[in-house]
C-alpha cells in the first residue's frame, strides 16, 4: 500500500469538494467518506508496519536522495491514524455544530487539505518537504481560524499568521544551513552525512531545528501564540487545532533528534525544557478564568511532558512520549470538544457566567469529568498510564528534579480543571448567560452531531485504556526503531 | 570558497528585518517578515556553493551552479508569498474592523494581567474552609 | 473480587443512567452493591485473583484478599449497607439523589479495591478513585461555596500525598523488581531509593488519613452530607492511610530506626492536638470530625510500630473505631434532620423527644471512652497494654493524655446533644423534635448492639480480629473483656476522671490562647492565595498579551541557542573570498544601504519602495549566482508583493504612527545585529565544513535523458520534486480562498461577537 495515500484522498477530496459549491448534502457526505477512507489506509498501514518494517516510495519513481522519499514507520503509522481517527470525528461534530459554517463555501475543502497537510508532515522523508508540508497545514489553519473574521479573530490571527511566518523563515535558514553543511535534504542522507561534520556546527543545527520545530509544537519559551490565538477560534477548528498541529511539531522534534541529530542528545537541556513548560503552562492555566483559554493552556503544559520522555533519551522514556502524544490528542481534541458544547448550549465559555450545568446537562458533564480526570493522570483513565509510563522511565534513570515536577505540574492540573468542574458544572450562574442572537433558532440545544462525536472520542478515550497493552506494545517498538535510525536509513537508500 | 559579500548580505538583511519585527505597526512588522525572507533565501542560495553557469543542459562557459538549492528557494518564494498575501488580507481587514495599523495587546492577557489584586481578594473568601464559624 | 468490582461499576452506572425514576429508592439499589461484598465474604471465595492489563509497567489488576483484606470488607460493606439505609431515611426526596448514589457505590467500590489491591499501582489506582469520589460528595451541595471549598481541599491534600505515594511506590517497586504487594512484604528491598520511597509513601498515608499536619481537610469534609460523613470517618477514605501503614510497617519498621518514631510520633501528636480541639468545639458534627482525627492519630501510632502486640491491638481498634463512629455520626444526623440544628449552644433535653437515639450516642461514645463492656474497652484495654510492653512508658503516658481529651469532648458531645446541662455560653433554644422513624434509627441501633454484644463476648469477633492481624505477622493475640486488675486499667480509669474534670473545669484560658495558635488549615489557604498570585505574576510576565515581546523572545531564542555554540566553536573558513566580481560586490552593497533604508524611513510608502528595491537587489544577486529562473521568480513575486503593499497601504496614514515601543530601543538594535552576526556566520561556518559532494551532478545528468528537460532548475520542480511544487500550488490556492473569504465577509457579520470576549472585556472593566 502506497504511504502517499492518507494525503492523496483528502487532497482529492478538497479539490471535489471546492467543485461541488453549494451542494452541501453531497460536500458533507463527501467528506466524512474521505475521512473514513483516510482512517481506514492509515490503520491499513500501521498494520504493515507494525513488525517494524518500514514502508517508503520515492514520488515519482526516481532513486531515493533524488526525489522526495515518502517513508512510513511504525511511529509515522501510529500519528497517522490517531489524527485521522481525529480528522473524522471532529468533521463529524462541525457539520453539527451552528459556529463553524460549514454552509460557508470554504470550510469543508480548507479543512480536507489541512487533513493532507497534516498527513503529508507525518510521511515525508525530505527536510524541504517537511517545510512544504508544514505550509500547506498552516496555510489551512489561517484560514480556519480567521473564518469569519471577527475583530478578535483577526487580532489573534495576525498573531498567530505573523509568528508562523517567522516560525518559516527560521524553518527555511535551517534548510539553507542543513543544505550548505551537506548538500542533501533527504532525511535518510541527512542522517549519514550529518555524522560527517564539525560535531560543534551539527549541535547548532540541533538546537536551531529544536527552536523552529518547537515554535510549532509550543515549548518554552515559544508558545505565547497559541493561548492567545486558538480560544477565538470556532469550536471545531479549535478543537482539531489543540489536537493535532502542536503534536505535529513534537512529531518533527522527535523525529529530528532522533534521525538526524542521534549523535548529540541535548539531554539536560530537553528535560529544562520539559519542565519549564510544564509549569509555566499549568500556571498560565489557573491564572485564567474562561473554560477555552485554560484548556489552551494545558496544551502546553501537556507538552512539556512529551518532551520530558524524549530528554530521557532511553527507550521507556520515548514508548511513554508517544504514548503520551496518542492520549493527549484523544483527550485534548475532546476537551475542547466539550467546550464547544457547553458554549453551544450557553453562549459563553466565561467560568464566570456559568454553572450548575451539572443538573441541567448531566450527561455533558460526564463528557466533561472523563477526559478532565485522565488529563490530570487520575487512574485508571489513559492520563494515568502515560503518565505512569514517564515517572517510572524518568526514576529509572533517576531524573528526580523533572519527576517531582511533572507530579507536581499533574495536582496542579487537577486543581485547574476543578475549577472548571466547580464554575460549569457545579454552583449557579452569577447571571444567566445571554444567548447570542441569531443562535435562539429551532436548532436543538445539543446538537446530536456534536455530542455523539463528543461521546465517541470519550468511548475511544476509555477503549485506550482497556487496551493499554497492546497500544503501549506499539509504541514501544516505535521507540525501538526511532533508536535504530539505521534501519530507516536502510530503508530509504537501500543497503 | 565561500563569498563574504554574500554572507554580509544575509546578515545586513536578517539584521534590519529582526529590527522592524520589534513594533506594534503591523506594516513594518510585515516589511520586516519579507527582509527576513530575502535573507533565508539569499542564504539557500549561498548554501549551493560558489556562482556558476546556470544549470541548463548543453550550455557553455564553466561549472554549473547547483541547481538544488535554486529550485527550493523558487518554492519557498511563493510559499511566502502566499502567506505573506494572507497576512496583507488581514491586514486589509483589520484596518476594515478598526482602521488602525496597530496590533493590539491582547484583550485577555492584559486582563488577567490587571485583575491580580481582585481575584486575590476572591480567592481568600472562597479558600478558607471555616467549619468553625457556623 | 473483579466480580465485586464489576458488580459496583454497574450499580454506580445503571443508578446514574436509570435511576431517576426510583426517586430515593434509588439508595436502596445503591445498597446492593456494598451487599454484594458481603455477600461475596460469605461464600468464602478463592484468596487471589488476576488479570493482566499492562504487565510490560508491572500494571496488573492483581488482587488478594488476606484476614486483614477480610476484616476491612466486612467493614467498607457492613457498613456501607447501613449507611445507604440510613440515607434512605436521611435525604427527601430530591432529583440529585441519583448522582449521590452513584457517587457513594462509585466511593464504596474503590474503598473495596484499596483493601483487596495486590498490586501497588492498582492499590494506587483506587487511593486516587476514593479522593475523587469524596471530592464529588463532599461537594455535593455545589451550590454552596463552603462545600466547593472543602471538596477542593480534601481532593488537593489528598492527592498531593497521593501523588507523593505513586512516586515513592514505584520507587520501591523498582528496588523490589516487582510491583505485587505481597512481594515487596515478603522481601523488603534495601538500597540507596527505599528511605526516601517511603517517607514519600507515609506522605501519602498520613494526609489521607488526615494526621497532623494534614490533618485539617477532614472535619472540613464534614460539609458533606451526614450519611457521607459516617461512612467516610468510619470505614474508609481515612482508613485507608492506616490500613497501608499497618501493612508496610511489620516489613519495614525494623529496617529503619527512623520509622518509628516519626510514625508514632505523628500519631500521637495528631492525637493529642485534634483531641484538645475537640473539646472545645460548639458543632455536633465537628466535635466528632476533630475527634476521629484524634483518633486516627491513636490507631496510626499503633499499627505504626509494626511489632505483633500493637499491631494486633491496632487492628481491633480499627474494627472498634469505625462502628462507633459511624454510630455517632448518624445519631447527629438524625438529630440535625429532627430538631434543625447541630449547635450544642441551642440545643437542649432531647434525650426525651429522641431516647433511642440517645441511648445509641450514649453507648457508642461509651464505647469511644473505653467504658466497660464495651467494644471499645476491650480494645483500648488491649491497645493500652500493648503499648506498655512493647513501646515504653513515653508513648503510653502520652496516649493516655490523648484519652482523658477523649473522655472530654464524649461528654461534651452527650452533654451537648442531649441534655440541658448548664454552661456559660449555652443559650438552649431547641429542647424538643421530631422523634425519628424507626428505620432511621435501625443502623444506629444496630451499631450499638455490635459494640454492646462484641463488647461483652469478645469470641464473637476475635475470629475476625485474629485473623487479621495474623495477616500482619502478629499471631497469638486474643480479645478478653477482663484482663484482671492491672496497669491499663489503672490508667484508663485515670484518663476518665481527667477527662471528667477536664470537661466539667474546662480551662478557657488555655482554650482561648490554643484557638490563637498558627493552624495548619491557613498554610494550606496561604498556599492557594500564593499559588494564585504566582499563577497571575508568572502569566502576566510571559504572557503579556505584546506581539512585538512575543516576536522578540522567538529570535532572541532561535539566537542565543545556537549562538551559544557558535562563539565556541565559530572559525572564519581559509577559503574566503570578498566577492566573485565587482558587480557583485557593488549589488550586494546596495541591497544592504537599501535594507538600512527600509528599516529606517519613516514614510510608509518610502518604506515599501525600499524593500522593493531590496527584492530586485536580491534577484540580480541570483543571476550573478547563476540562477536567472529564481531571479525571475522574485521579479515577479516582487512586483506582486509591491503591488499588493501598495493596494492596502494607501487606506493607511502616509507615515508610520509612533506608537510607544514595548522594547528599548538599545535591545532592539542590538538583538537586531546580534541576530545578523548570527545568521552571517552561521552560513559561513556551515559552508565551509561541507564534506560531501552535491547532488547536483546526479541532476544535471539525469535532467536531459531522464527527466526530458535541458533547464535542470525547471526538471526539478516539475519532475524531481514536483511533490514540492503540488503542496506550493496548493498553498496558494488556499490562500486565494482565504483572502477572498476576509475581504469578501461584509463588516456587517463582525458586529455580532463571536464570542463574548468583548463581553467579558467589558465586565472586567466594571469590577476594577
Amino acid at each position: 500500500m502506497t504511504p502517499l495515500l492518507p494525503v492523496i484522498v483528502p487532497f482529492g477530496a478538497a479539490a471535489i469538494s471546492l467543485a461541488l459549491g453549494r451542494r452541501h448534502a453531497l460536500r458533507r457526505s463527501l467528506g466524512v467518506l474521505a475521512l473514513v477512507a483516510n482512517l481506514v489506509a492509515s490503520v491499513l498501514l500501521l498494520q504493515e508496519v507494525r513488525d517494524g518494517s518500514v514502508v517508503t516510495v520515492v514520488v515519482g519513481d526516481w532513486p531515493a536522495p533524488i526525489g522526495i522519499s515518502v517513508v512510513v514507520d511504525l511511529f509515522s503509522a501510529i500519528m497517522l491514524s490517531v489524527a485521522s481517527l481525529m480528522l473524522l470525528a471532529v468533521f463529524v461534530y462541525a457539520i453539527g455544530s451552528s459556529r463553524t459554517d460549514d454552509t460557508t463555501l470554504f470550510f469543508h475543502p480548507v479543512y480536507l487539505l489541512l487533513a493532507s497537510g497534516v498527513s503529508a508532515s507525518f510521511v515525508t522523508g525530505d527536510l524541504f518537504n517537511l517545510f512544504v508540508a508544514f505550509e500547506m497545514t498552516l496555510v489551512c489553519s489561517y484560514v480556519l481560524i480567521t473564518l469569519g473574521g471577527s475583530k478578535p479573530q483577526v487580532r489573534h490571527g495576525t498573531t498567530y499568521v505573523v509568528i508562523s511566518l517567522l516560525a518559516s523563515t527560521l524553518f527555511v535558514t535551517a534548510v539553507g544551513l542543513v543544505y550548505a553543511a551537506t548538500g542533501t535534504v533527504n532525511m535518510a542522507d541527512l542522517a549519514v552525512k550529518l555524522q560527517a561534520i564539525d560535531p560543534a556546527l551539527r549541535e547548532a543545527l540541533s538546537v536551531l531545528f529544536l527552536v523552529v520545530f518547537g515554535i510549532k509544537a509550543a515549548i518554552f519559551p515559544l508558545f505565547f501564540w497559541l493561548p492567545d490565538s486558538y480560544p477565538t477560534a470556532a469550536a471545531p477548528v479549535t478543537a482539531i487545532f489543540a489536537g493535532l498541529l502542536t503534536k505535529v511539531g513534537v512529531y518533527a522534534i522527535v523525529r529530528s533528534q532522533t534521525l538526524l541529530f542521534s549523535q548529540d542528545t541535548h539531554s539536560t537541556l530537553l528535560l529544562a525544557t520539559a519542565a519549564l513548560t510544564m509549569t509555566v503552562g499549568v500556571l498560565g492555566a489557573i491564572a485564567q478564568d474562561d473554560v477555552k483559554r485554560i484548556l489552551s493552556f494545558h496544551i502546553v503544559s501537556q507538552i512539556g511532558y512529551m518532551i520530558f520522555g524524549l530528554g530521557l533519551f532511553t527507550v521507556a522514556g520515548l514508548a511513554a512520549t508517544v504514548f503520551y502524544v496518542v492520549h493527549h490528542i484523544l483527550i485534548k481534541t475532546t476537551l475542547f470538544m466539550v467546550g464547544g458544547l457547553i458554549e453551544e448550549r450557553t453562549g459563553t465559555a466565561a467560568l464566570r457566567r456559568l454553572g450548575g450545568m451539572l443538573h441541567t446537562s448531566p450527561f455533558l458533564a460526564a463528557l466533561f469529568l472523563i477526559p478532565a480526570l485522565s488529563l490530570a493522570g487520575v487512574p485508571p483513565l489513559s492520563g494515568f498510564v502515560a503518565k505512569l509510563t514517564l515517572i517510572q522511565s524518568g526514576l529509572e534513570v533517576g531524573a528526580y528534579m523533572t519527576v517531582s515536577v511533572a507530579l507536581f505540574v499533574s495536582i496542579l492540573t487537577l486543581f485547574s480543571m476543578t475549577k472548571i468542574w466547580a464554575g460549569v458544572f457545579w454552583g449557579a450562574p452569577e447571571a444567566p448567560p445571554p444567548m447570542p442572537e441569531g443562535l435562539e433558532s429551532s436548532r436543538p440545544r445539543f446538537p446530536p452531531l456534536m455530542v455523539g462525536s463528543t461521546a465517541a472520542l470519550v468511548a475511544a478515550s476509555l477503549l485506550f485504556v482497556v487496551a493499554a497493552a497492546p497500544l503501549y506494545q506499539l509504541g514501544q517498538r516505535a521507540a525501538e526503531f526511532l533508536f535504530e535510525p539505521a534501519q530507516y536509513v536502510e530503508a530509504v537508500l537501500g543497503p | 570558497m565561500i563569498v563574504l559579500a554574500l554572507a554580509l548580505t544575509v546578515a545586513v538583511l536578517y539584521a534590519a528585518g529582526t529590527y522592524l519585527l520589534f513594533q506594534r505597526n503591523l506594516s513594518r512588522i510585515v516589511i520586516g517578515l519579507a527582509l527576513l525572507t530575502h535573507g533565508a533565501n539569499l542564504l539557500l542560495l549561498l548554501a549551493g556553493g560558489r556562482a556558476g553557469r546556470p544549470p541548463i543542459v548543453g550550455a557553455e562557459g564553466g561549472p554549473a551552479a547547483d541547481p538544488v538549492p535554486q529550485a527550493l528557494a523558487l518554492t519557498a518564494i511563493v510559499i511566502t508569498f502566499g502567506s505573506t498575501a494572507f497576512l496583507l488580507a488581514l491586514a486589509y481587514r483589520s484596518w476594515l474592523l478598526t482602521r488602525s495599523d496597530e496590533v493590539e495587546d491582547d484583550v485577555e492577557d492584559v486582563r488577567i494581567a490587571t485583575m491580580t489584586a481582585l481575584r486575590e481578594r476572591e480567592a481568600e473568601e472562597e479558600i478558607v474552609v471555616d467549619e468553625e464559624a457556623s | 473480587m473483579i466480580a465485586v468490582l464489576a458488580v459496583h461499576a454497574v450499580v454506580a452506572l445503571a443508578c446514574a443512567a436509570l435511576g431517576r425514576r426510583l426517586g430515593r429508592h434509588v439508595l436502596l439499589v445503591g445498597a446492593l452493591a456494598p451487599a454484594s461484598s458481603l455477600v461475596w465474604l460469605a461464600t468464602g471465595p478463592s484468596p487471589t485473583e488476576k488479570i493482566s492489563w499492562l504487565p510490560a509497567v508491572g500494571l496488573d489488576l492483581e488482587l488478594r484478599l488476606d484476614g486483614f483484606g477480610t476484616l476491612m470488607v466486612a467493614l467498607v460493606g457492613g457498613i456501607g449497607v447501613l449507611v445507604f439505609l440510613y440515607a434512605w431515611h436521611y435525604f427527601g426526596e430530591r432529583p440529585r439523589l441519583v448522582l449521590f448514589t452513584s457517587y457513594l457505590v462509585g466511593f464504596a467500590g474503590a474503598m473495596f479495591g484499596v483493601v483487596v489491591a495486590d498490586n501497588l499501582l492498582v492499590l494506587y489506582l483506587f487511593w486516587e478513585l476514593t479522593s475523587i469520589a469524596s471530592y464529588l460528595l463532599i461537594g455535593f451541595e455545589d451550590e454552596e461555596g463552603v462545600a466547593r471549598s472543602a471538596a477542593l481541599q480534601a481532593l488537593l491534600v489528598t492527592t498531593l500525598g497521593g501523588l507523593a505515594m505513586l512516586a515513592g511506590l514505584v520507587m520501591l517497586a523498582q528496588s523490589a523488581g516487582t510491583y505485587s504487594l505481597s512481594g515487596l512484604l515478603g522481601g523488603p528491598p534495601t538500597g540507596p531509593t527505599v528511605a526516601p520511597a517511603l517517607v514519600l509513601v507515609l506522605l501519602g498515608a498520613f494526609t489521607k488519613s488526615a494526621q497532623f499536619p494534614f490533618h485539617f481537610w477532614l472535619p472540613g469534609a464534614m460539609t458533606a452530607p451526614t450519611p457521607v460523613s459516617a461512612y467516610l470517618h468510619s470505614a474508609t477514605m481515612v482508613k485507608a492511610g492506616i490500613y497501608l501503614v499497618a501493612r508496610l510497617a511489620p516489613a519495614f519498621a525494623g529496617l529503619h530506626e527512623w520509622w518509628r518514631p516519626l510514625v508514632c510520633g505523628v500519631g500521637v501528636v495528631t492525637m493529642i492536638w485534634s483531641g484538645w480541639r475537640a473539646t472545645f468545639q460548639t458543632d455536633l458534627k465537628l466535635i466528632l470530625a476533630q475527634g476521629t482525627v484524634s483518633q486516627l492519630g491513636f490507631i496510626m501510632a499503633l499499627v505504626g510500630l509494626g511489632l505483633p502486640e500493637a499491631t494486633f491491638a491496632g487492628v481491633a481498634m480499627i474494627l472498634a473505631h469505625a462502628v462507633f463512629k459511624a454510630a455517632l455520626f448518624m445519631v447527629a444526623g438524625i438529630v440535625d434532620h429532627e430538631a434543625g440544628t447541630r449547635d450544642i449552644r441551642r440545643l437542649g433535653d432531647l434525650g426525651r423527644s429522641m431516647p433511642v437515639a440517645a441511648a445509641v450516642a450514649v453507648v457508642a461514645a461509651a464505647s469511644m471512652v473505653g467504658l466497660p463492656p464495651l467494644l471499645g474497652f476491650v480494645t483500648k484495654e488491649t491497645a493500652l497494654a500493648s503499648l506498655l510492653s512493647e513501646a515504653g512508658w513515653p508513648a503510653t503516658i502520652a496516649v493516655a493524655a490523648g484519652s482523658i481529651l477523649t473522655t472530654a469532648y464524649a461528654l461534651r458531645f452527650l452533654a451537648g446533644g442531649f441534655t440541658r446541662y448548664a454552661t456559660d455560653d449555652r443559650e438552649i433554644v431547641v429542647d424538643e423534635a421530631h422523634s425519628p422513624a424507626a428505620g432511621f434509627v435501625a443502623g444506629p441501633v444496630l451499631l450499638a448492639i455490635v459494640t454492646i454484644v462484641a463488647g461483652v463476648f469478645p469470641r464473637l469477633v476475635d475470629g475476625l480480629v485474629a485473623g487479621a492481624a495474623g495477616a500482619l505477622g502478629s499471631e497469638g493475640h486474643h480479645l478478653a473483656l477482663w484482663h484482671g486488675f492491672n496497669v491499663p486499667l489503672l490508667l484508663s480509669a485515670a484518663a476518665i476522671a481527667g477527662g471528667w474534670l477536664l470537661w466539667r473545669y474546662p480551662p478557657r484560658a488555655v482554650q482561648e490562647a490554643a484557638a490563637r495558635l498558627p493552624r495548619a488549615k491557613m498554610v494550606y489557604a496561604s498556599a492557594i492565595v500564593a499559588l494564585n498570585r504566582i499563577a497571575d505574576r508568572v502569566t502576566s510576565i510571559v504572557q503579556n498579551g505584546s506581539l512585538p515581546i512575543y516576536l522578540g523572545v522567538i529570535v532572541a531564542t532561535a539566537v542565543i541557542g545556537p549562538g551559544v555554540i557558535l562563539t565556541r566553536a565559530f572559525r572564519l573558513p581559509e577559503s574566503l573570498i570578498i566577492a566573485e566580481n565587482s558587480i557583485q560586490a557593488v549589488t550586494a552593497l546596495l541591497v544592504c544601504v537599501a535594507a538600512i533604508g527600509t528599516a529606517n524611513v519613516k514614510r510608509r510608502l518610502g518604506a515599501v519602495l525600499f524593500l522593493s528595491a531590496v527584492g530586485y537587489g536580491v534577484a540580480v544577486l541570483f543571476v550573478i549566482q547563476g540562477a536567472p529562473d529564481l531571479a525571475l521568480t522574485q521579479m515577479l513575486i516582487e512586483t506582486l508583493t509591491l503591488g499588493l503593499f501598495v493596494l492596502v497601504l494607501h487606506h493607511l496614514p502616509t507615515h508610520f504612527e509612533n506608537i510607544g515601543w514595548r522594547l528599548r530601543q538599545a535591545s532592539r538594535l542590538i538583538l537586531s545585529i546580534l541576530t545578523g552576526v548570527t545568521a552571517g556566520a552561521f552560513a559561513l561556518w556551515a559552508a565551509a565544513s561541507r564534506q560531501a559532494a552535491p547532488l547536483s551532478g546526479e541532476y544535471l545528468t539525469r535532467s536531459q535523458p531522464e527527466g526530458g528537460g535541458a533547464n535542470v532548475v525547471n526538471v526539478i520542480l516539475t519532475d524531481f520534486r514536483a511533490y514540492d511544487t503540488l503542496g506550493e500550488i496548493t498553498v496558494l490556492t488556499v490562500v486565494a480562498l482565504g483572502a477572498a473569504a476576509l475581504i469578501l465577509t461584509g463588516r456587517g457579520r463582525s458586529e455580532v461577537p463571536h464570542n463574548d470576549e468583548e463581553l467579558v472585556g467589558q465586565k472586567g472593566g466594571d469590577d476594577r
